[in-house]
């Protein structure tokens, strides 16, 4: 998956339509950024990198750049 | 005095017995002289449980519930060594925890098979004749009080325990004729590894929420197997249809 696409499935979860998103927007400014979207992210990371985020530990993400990080560059096409 | 809640000389089928729930179940119900046959897929922790059950002429299965042509086979084969069935502890069960916008057909298929069909499938499997005590026999099936109220992110394991309790009533009503009850337990958050995954995947604030929303705090699974001891047993011979709700308040509200 690229940066891109990645980005594109955080639009669709968070459901925005005009926004503009880029790895720096910060997802805590976002109203649509609720508990149920943190679930939504953390399905999306271990269905589509295999990689299982604690809800506790998400509390330190906060740029879309910080959740990239913390799931590894490396999963990046 | 007989002690009404004794469990002595009867057979008890119990899957999901290698953690949580399902194991306490098998413990207890050892401790109070039943023969349990265990089933659940991970051997090793199968095993476990086995060895801490109290001494009787109990079994072990290791193999997964939903192959569903497989489960007559090890029925008959536990009838054969100990004799007929007179109890069902339905345990095994699985969650996941996914806002409902994120929930896959698949996933809801996953959830159903484990929790509902194939508890179903051994119930009636069970209740074939050559299988089940004429005596008379209970089937406990563990549901939920998710089952009966909401929570955010689970649509899955709510719908699931659901169908859980109403099956039972129907089922209940079908097995009357043949002497068989057929129950629910409802618990609220127990401590077991399942929930100990689920808290992991929520944040700290809905864990919080959900604490506070146990009056009593969260449950142990002995306080679900003693439940279980009640309806296995002769105490509830009138006793058909119904769900027993263990959950430290959190529905009283």
């Amino acid at each position: 998956m690229t940066v891109n696409e990645f980005i594109e499935r955080i639009r669709e979860i968070l459901e925005l339509e005009d926004a503009q998103l880029n790895i720096e927007t910060n997802l805590r400014d976002l109203q649509e950024f609720d508990s149920l979207a943190v679930l939504s992210i953390i399905a999306l990371v271990d269905e589509k990198f295999g990689k299982q985020i604690p809800a506790t530990q998400f509390a330190t993400i906060t740029t879309i750049r910080s959740l990239i990080e913390k799931i590894g560059w490396e999963h990046f096409e | 005095m007989n002690n009404p809640f004794c469990l002595c000389n009867k057979n008890i089928i119990i899957t999901g017995a290698s953690s949580g729930i399902g194991r306490q179940c098998a413990i207890s119900c050892s401790q109070m002289g039943a023969n349990v046959i265990l089933i659940a897929r991970n051997q090793d922790r199968l095993r476990e449980t086995y060895n801490r059950l109290e001494a009787g002429n109990h079994l072990f299965y290791s193999q997964d519930i939903t192959k569903y042509n497989d489960l007559e086979s090890f029925i008959s084969d536990s009838v054969s060594k100990v004799g007929k069935i007179s109890g069902f502890v339905h345990a095994a069960g699985v969650e996941r925890t996914l806002p409902f916008r994120m929930m896959k057909p698949e996933y809801y298929e996953d959830l159903f098979s484990i929790n509902v069909i194939a508890g179903f499938e051994i119930a009636r499997i069970i209740s074939n004749k050559i299988y089940l005590d004429a005596s008379g026999a209970s089937f406990v099936f563990i549901a939920s009080v998710r089952g009966i109220l909401g929570q955010i992110g689970n649509v899955g394991y709510c719908s699931s325990k659901g169908a859980l309790l109403s099956g039972m009533r129907a089922i209940a009503l079908e097995l009357i004729n043949k002497k068989a009850r057929v129950n629910c337990i409802s618990p609220g958050i127990i401590e077991t590894d399942m929930t100990k995954k689920l808290f992991e995947n929520i944040p700290e604030s809905s864990k919080e929420e959900i604490l506070k929303m146990h009056p009593m705090g969260f449950g142990k699974p002995e306080d679900v197997a003693n439940a279980c001891i009640f309806l296995l047993s002769d105490a509830a011979r009138w006793v058909t249809g119904t769900n027993l709700i263990v959950d430290g308040g959190y529905s009283a509200r």
